[in-house]
């Protein structure tokens, strides 16, 4: 076990430095740079590993899958900054509200066809908690409830395609399987793309979106806690079916045009991701909601997250380099040959492992450090990649939800009014986080609920 | 030099830095637009004309790649690269700038540093060979869109700069109070 020590030592002091502060993309590279400097002087380190890096770099630039991710994020920032996802919570909202729990639900299906769009925890979250909070309050609900569902829903973004995480994971799933084919001997592998996972996805994000309604609908039935009926009533209008087939219908056309020539093999997702992000430039501008100055805030936030997701796969590029020049593959392989209990107890163990690597690292950095590490080991020993793909995602959406590192918490906290306690957030995700739970070991049992439907699509 | 006019001149170069990053920033963001044009516009062809062309695809790589290597900086610049901040977020002003300062000198540099000097050779071989694209009917430019892994840590080194003269300027103004 000696000779993995300087691997092992590299991974806990690059995991300290992330604890500093500092950009994850910068310190990711960085620390490992020293690793490999010290590594290097003292004989431990094979430096020929570096002399790798212009072309990783280079197949960075120049690929074609993660081309997908400024466009979706172009997409859901137009839907976001030109004011369309408001107008569409608003009347749905309004749509909804005769039905018990009426305004939940429509947080939750809004936040389904929307949140997916920007694919990032945080944004998802500040968007539904600002917009949606105060009305939620307003209607009477109780803050429990209110920020249980927004803060779910908004990680729900992640597993609903076409979600940025699933785009990352899908490209990163795809290079492990491979890696594990060839591994295995076979030398002309099966591949999977992202489109496999997108439609991988559809069952269990509608599983847990229906199980999130229904949770909210019994939990408004039985609590009774709605006092404010009759403010409701009030803002009823007949006009508004007119506004509202208008507010609901286009953004609801764009993603099933987007979805749709996805599933049906049009189109693969990058080039469904550019008829999305233009279809919302256009709507956007054919509702006039376009400025000059919405126009250069769109641009500049989608080019900013596009940066933020590219560094972070150039500096885990780099870690990725100097830990297999440390000798880290042998390392993990060694790892995985230790745990007791076969292919399921290695599965669990990276599970739980990432669940909590979720309390301090996003989506984007964890599928790009840790799974191009137990990926291939984990699909050599025969899970079904889509399967492993959709469980990865379910278990980090869970992770960002629960309390007290999630993600969504802290996100939520920042943007939720004074008036509702800490306590009452935790309270308030932990059935949907029993809700996550009761759907993984679902999945868990029952694979086809992932693979079934990509099987039937690609026969 | 009275340490006024060289804590001015340190100033000055900061938001000349700054300027230059945001300016560059906010005008390349705008080929997001083109990026998402010119790949709508290769479905709509095929899917209707049935016309492909392998200069339009990569050109949409090229405009990719730009908008996210140059914009690297001016999200360093906006902080808008994701930090563990379970710590962070609770320190003071000071020790966040005590914090930017060390990283930005032993982890951001090196890294600039380390990917300029490992991609010299690769980016002047290239372009001692006008290397072009390895698809028939793809653009004869590929040198070019090397050269830009040079040109992206080039400036994000200068950002990295502006960032330590602001994390040691917070630094000194705390120290005077």
């Amino acid at each position: 076990m000696t000779e993995y020590y300087p691997a092992l030592l590299m991974f806990l002091v690059v995991c300290g430095s992330l604890m500093l502060g500092y950009p994850v993309a910068f310190t990711l590279a960085g620390s490992s740079l020293i690793c490999a400097l010290i590594g290097a002087s003292v004989g431990l380190f094979d430096a020929t590993f570096l002399s790798a890096m212009p072309n990783k770099l280079f197949s960075i630039m120049t690929n074609q899958t993660l081309l997908a991710v400024p466009l979706f994020v172009l997409m859901g920032v137009t839907l976001e900054r030109s004011k369309i996802s408001e107008s569409l919570l608003s009347s749905l909202g309004v749509l909804m509200q005769r039905l018990p729990a009426g305004l939940p639900i429509s947080v939750i299906l809004v936040g389904v066809l929307l949140a997916a769009s920007t694919g990032i925890v945080g944004a998802t979250v500040v968007t539904m908690g600002l917009l949606s909070m105060p009305t939620l309050l307003k209607q009477g609900y109780s803050p429990t409830l209110a920020s249980g569902t927004i803060c779910a829903t908004g990680t729900l973004g992640q597993i609903i395609p076409p979600s940025i995480a699933l785009i990352l994971l899908g490209d990163v799933i795809s290079n492990a399987y491979q890696q594990a084919q060839l591994n295995q001997g076979i030398y002309s592998p099966e591949n999977i793309s992202v489109g496999d996972l997108f439609v991988g996805a559809i069952i269990p994000g509608v599983t847990l979106v229906v199980c999130y309604i229904l949770y909210v609908f019994l939990y408004t039935l039985f609590k009774n806690n709605k006092q404010n009926t009759a403010l409701v009533a009030e803002h009823e209008s007949k006009s508004s079916l007119a506004e509202l087939l208008n507010a609901l219908l286009p953004p609801l056309v764009l993603i099933i045009l987007v979805l749709g020539s996805i599933l049906a093999g049009i189109a693969t997702t990058t080039e469904a991701a550019s008829i999305g992000a233009v279809g919302a430039l256009f709507l956007a501008a054919f509702k006039r909601l376009v400025t000059r100055k919405i126009l250069r805030e769109i641009c500049l936030e989608t080019a900013l997250i596009a940066s933020m997701v590219f560094m972070i796969l150039i500096g885990a590029a780099v870690f990725s380099l100097v830990f297999r020049g440390f000798g880290g593959d042998e390392l993990i392989h060694e790892l995985f040959q230790s745990i007791p209990g076969g292919t399921f107890g290695a599965t669990l163990a990276v599970m739980i492992a990432i669940f909590f690597l979720g309390f301090i690292l996003d989506f984007i950095e964890i599928t790009f450090i840790v799974i191009p590490l137990v990926g291939p080991a984990l699909l050599s020993m025969g899970l079904d990649p889509i399967w492993l793909g959709i469980l990865i995602a379910i278990n980090l959406q869970t992770s960002f939800l629960t309390p007290p590192f999630g993600f969504a918490l802290f996100y939520f906290r920042g943007v939720a009014p004074n008036t509702v306690s800490t306590a009452q957030i935790y309270k308030g995700v932990i059935p949907f986080i029993a809700i996550q739970i009761f759907v993984m070991i679902l999945i868990a049992i029952f694979p086809g609920m992932a693979t079934w439907l990509p099987s039937l699509i690609y026969q | 030099m009275n340490p006024k006019s060289t804590k001015r001149i340190w100033s000055l170069i900061e938001t000349n830095i700054n300027h230059l990053v945001k300016r560059l920033g906010v005008i390349i963001a705008y080929l997001v637009l083109f990026t998402a044009g010119i790949e709508a516009a290769i479905v709509l062809l095929r899917y209707f004309v049935n016309v492909g062309s392998i200069a339009m695809q990569e050109l949409v790589i090229y405009l990719h790649a730009i908008v996210f290597l140059a914009c690297t900086s001016i999200a360093l610049q906006m902080n808008r690269h994701v930090r563990v901040d379970i710590f962070y977020r609770s320190y003071s002003v000071t020790r966040k700038a005590w914090i930017d300062l060390f990283g930005t000198i032993f982890l951001l540099l090196p890294t600039c540093g380390f990917i300029f000097f490992s991609s010299w050779d690769y980016v002047l071989t290239s372009w001692s060979i006008r290397e072009q694209s390895s698809d028939a009917g793809g653009l004869p430019t590929l040198y070019l869109l090397k050269t830009l892994i040079l040109l992206f840590v080039v400036l994000l080194a200068l950002q990295g700069i502006a960032e330590i003269i602001r994390a040691l300027s917070i630094i000194e103004s705390e120290k005077n109070d």
